[in-house]
Parts: C-alpha cells; structure tokens; sequence
C-alpha cells in the first residue's frame, strides 16, 4: 500500500472524496446511462423509424421532435444529477469501508477529514456536469434513432454508432471540463 | 399550442378544399425522386380530383410509395413541387408541410399504430393534438371513426399486438380518417391479407370514398383492388408515367407497359372475372 507507506493514510479521504465527487461519479454515472439509456432512446426511436411511426406522427401534424426527443431530453436533464448525486454517496461509502477495512482508518475520523477536504464547491462543479453529459447522451441518442432506415439491422448498428458516440463525447467533454476548471481555477 | 392555432386558422380555409386549381384537391408537379445516383422516377405530374380513387401501380422497387409520401408531404422530392390546399410545397421540411400534413389522412403499410397505446388512444391522438374538444367528446369522435372503419367497439381497448393484420390496418384508417381529412392516403391497403380480409377492405375504401366524399390516392398490387375500386390508374414504369386512365382503357390500350402489367397471367385473372 503505497499511501501507508508514506504514512499518507490519512489523506486517503481527501483522495478519495475529491476524485469521487469532482471526476468519477459524473463520468462514471455518464457512462452506465449512455450505455444503458442512449441505446434505448436509439433503438425506441430507431424502431419507431422502421415501422414508419415517426411517419405516422408526421402525417398527424405532430413534430417528432416534440413528441419523441423533448420528454427524453428533460428526462435525462433531470435523471442523470440526480443518478450522480446517488453515485457521490455510494463512492464515499465505498471509500470509508475500504479505508476502515484496508487502512484501519476509522470511520469517524474518515468523515471528519472528508468534512474537511469536500467544498460545496467541488461538489457542484462535479454535479453541474452531468445535466452537460445528459444533454450530450440525449442529443445522440435521438439523433442515431432518426438516421435509421430501412430494416431492424439498421436499428441495431445505429445503437451501437450511438453508445461508441456518446461514451466517447462524454469523455472529451469531461477532460474540456477539466481543463476550463485548471485554468479558472474552480 | 402553435400547431392548434395553426391548425384552427387553416381550418377556415377549408371551403378552398375541392374547388383549387384544375379541379383537382392535390397536386403533383414534376416530380422526381434521385437516391444517390439512381434515379427513380422523374418529372412525374399527377393530379387528383375531387371523390376519385386514384391508384398508382408499378412494378416493384418503381418508386409507388415514394411518389405517394411526395404527394402526403412527407419525403422532400430531388425536384419539383406539390400543390395542395392553395399552398405549393417544394421542401417538405417546410414549417408549412406540418399543419397542411394533419389536413391529410395516411394509412402505412402495415398500419404505423403506436404499440404503447390502445386502439382508441391511437384513434383520439391526432384528435387530442389539433382539437379544443374534451376528452369525452374526444372519445366519442374516436369511436365514431372506429365505427366508421369497420370495427367492433370491443376492438378500441385493445392494444395492436393483439390485433390481427386486417385490423391494424383499420385502426390505421379510422386514425388516417380522425381529423376529416380531404384526402386519404393508403399504401397497399390490402397486402398480407387474406382474400376475404382484403374484400372487405376494398368495400371499405369504396364506402368511405362515398360517404365522406374522400379521394384517395391507393398504391397497390392487387389487380382485384384496382377493378374494384379504382376511378383512374396511374402506371408507373422506367421511372414516368407509363399510362394513365380508368383500367378499362388501359387493359385495352396498346401501350407496351400497360399490355405487360394488365396481361400478366394476374392480371388476366382478375380481368376476366370483372369483365
């Protein structure tokens, strides 16, 4: 253990805490739905394409856009803060018992440093990404869905444009990210 | 909110239905589809009146369906324009296309019902869209439409997986039919059915044809449909109208594409049971 080697044990919180809530539980969190949520919004629409649904809508005068695209946008606008958040309070946790069991840092002493080290600050700007990334995984998303035509194996290689698509968006947006923290010093 | 204001503001003009240029309800100009560098049909002119069925036929692959999306304002053609309600269309991403779209009624191939909602909320959806009327009055529009199309009521809570092939594609009429369109779009109305199922669905079209005064615009293959209920036929073939007229004169004509099409071993068939 290199931390304890240096007898650095107790800056295991400042670690962890800072790294969860700045980086991992946004781009992480990220991830999971871009796989999860950006291929269904790609296969539903996609779907929806091949069956001349989005047609139907149109020939009732209904934009797609509004029908479709919209509710999944503001689905994603509020569901993904909130999916972060949850991913803050379960890596802290993760954090504290690895400490506890690993470091023989207690937990107390583990919260008390946390305390110290975790800014308001730090927070929001990890969770103020993630209405970013929805926003990105949505886009996506849809757009894949609406470019598919023709047959239910179109549907599946637009899932798949989608994921690779939105991942690696997430990505560089998150290291922009990081870079515009460094040099505004956030 | 926008679209309903539309909608409503449109819905004044409706006396212009019926009487526009030429006679006919809608038209088409010169119209060509290109996808890529394979052409598919060009400068094609088609005009339809007021209380016909107009049949586009054409083998496989000739562009039917295309030209009858072009002609519902649904796919932008490479060139050429569509006139329709006073309006002419050249970009059917238009913002215009929207509201004169919910003007017209379509029946996809196999029906396009939102597997989410039942047969009834598919029904009240464009209604719900473009009218002011309550939900009650909603339903009760709905279920007229339902009636309309040769439904039992039964049929309006089920969901469309559990319906049957000639049946999605009533539902998908009596949603085509929701907002008293002028014109109904049907693309090949009767295929995947049984013989009897798609009967029925012939003396459908005539009966809504006669007591709404629709026209409409029928892409088939089905030789029967096209004795039974087609005023005009127009034939598609080498990417222009290859023929045009009612199917006696073109079963008669000499017309090369027109001999092949009607005098195929089907269409001998069928010719000489209607004769």
């Amino acid at each position: 253990m290199v931390l304890r080697d240096y007898g650095a044990n107790l800056y295991v919180a400042d670690i962890v805490g800072l790294s969860m809530v700045r980086e991992l539980a946004p781009l992480i969190t990220a991830i999971i739905v871009a796989g999860r949520t950006g291929s269904a919004y790609t296969a539903q629409i996609g779907t929806m394409m091949v069956t001349e649904e989005v047609d139907a809508l149109r020939s009732m005068g209904i934009a797609p856009l509004e029908m479709l695209v919209l509710p999944k946008l503001i689905a994603l606008l509020i569901a993904l803060p909130l999916l972060t958040v949850f991913a803050d309070a379960m890596g802290l946790f993760g954090g504290l018992i690895m400490a506890n069991t690993m470091l023989d840092l207690n937990p107390a002493t583990f919260l008390s440093r946390l305390a110290e080290a975790l800014t308001l600050h730090s927070y929001l700007s990890g969770i103020g990404k993630a209405p970013v990334f929805a926003a990105i995984i949505a886009a996506v998303g849809c757009f894949q869905g609406f470019r598919v035509h023709g047959s239910a194996g179109s549907v599946g290689r637009q899932t798949t444009v989608s994921v690779v698509e939105s991942i690696f968006l997430v990505i560089i947006v998150d290291a922009v990210f990081s870079m515009a923290f460094a040099k505004l010093g956030i | 909110m926008e679209t309903r204001q539309t909608f409503a503001d449109d819905s004044t003009g409706l006396a212009a239905v019926g009487q526009p240029n030429g006679g006919c309800v809608i038209e088409g100009h010169g119209l060509a589809m290109t996808f890529g560098t394979k052409r598919v049909f060009a400068d094609i002119n088609v005009g339809v009146r007021p209380g016909e069925v107009l049949a586009i036929v054409g083998g496989s692959g000739c562009g039917k369906s295309t030209l009858m999306r072009q002609l519902a304002l649904l796919q932008t053609p490479t060139s050429g324009s569509v006139t329709v309600f006073g309006a002419t269309l050249t970009d059917m991403e238009d913002g215009r296309a929207g509201a004169l779209r919910s003007r017209l009624g379509v029946m996809f191939q196999n029906g396009a019902l939102f597997g989410d909602l039942t047969v009834l909320e598919n029904v009240s959806l464009p209604l719900q869209e473009h009218t002011d009327l309550s939900l009650p009055l909603i339903e009760q529009v709905a279920m007229l439409k339902i009636a309309l199309a040769g439904l039992e009521p039964e049929a309006a809570a089920l969901y469309p997986s559990q319906l049957s092939g000639g049946m999605r594609k009533r539902v998908a009429v009596a949603r085509g039919i929701a907002l008293d369109p002028a014109i109904l779009f049907l693309d090949e109305p009767s295929s995947g059915l049984d013989p009897i199922s798609a009967d029925a669905m012939d003396e459908l079209v005539l009966q809504l044809k006669e007591t709404l005064g629709l026209a409409v615009v029928l892409v088939t293959h089905d030789m029967d449909s096209l004795w039974r209920v087609a005023d005009r036929i127009l034939l598609l073939s080498d990417g222009r109208v290859a023929a045009e007229g009612a199917i006696h004169e073109l079963v008669d004509s000499s017309n090369a594409a027109a001999r092949q099409f009607f005098h195929s071993r089907r269409g001998r068939a069928s010719g000489a049971m209607y004769d």
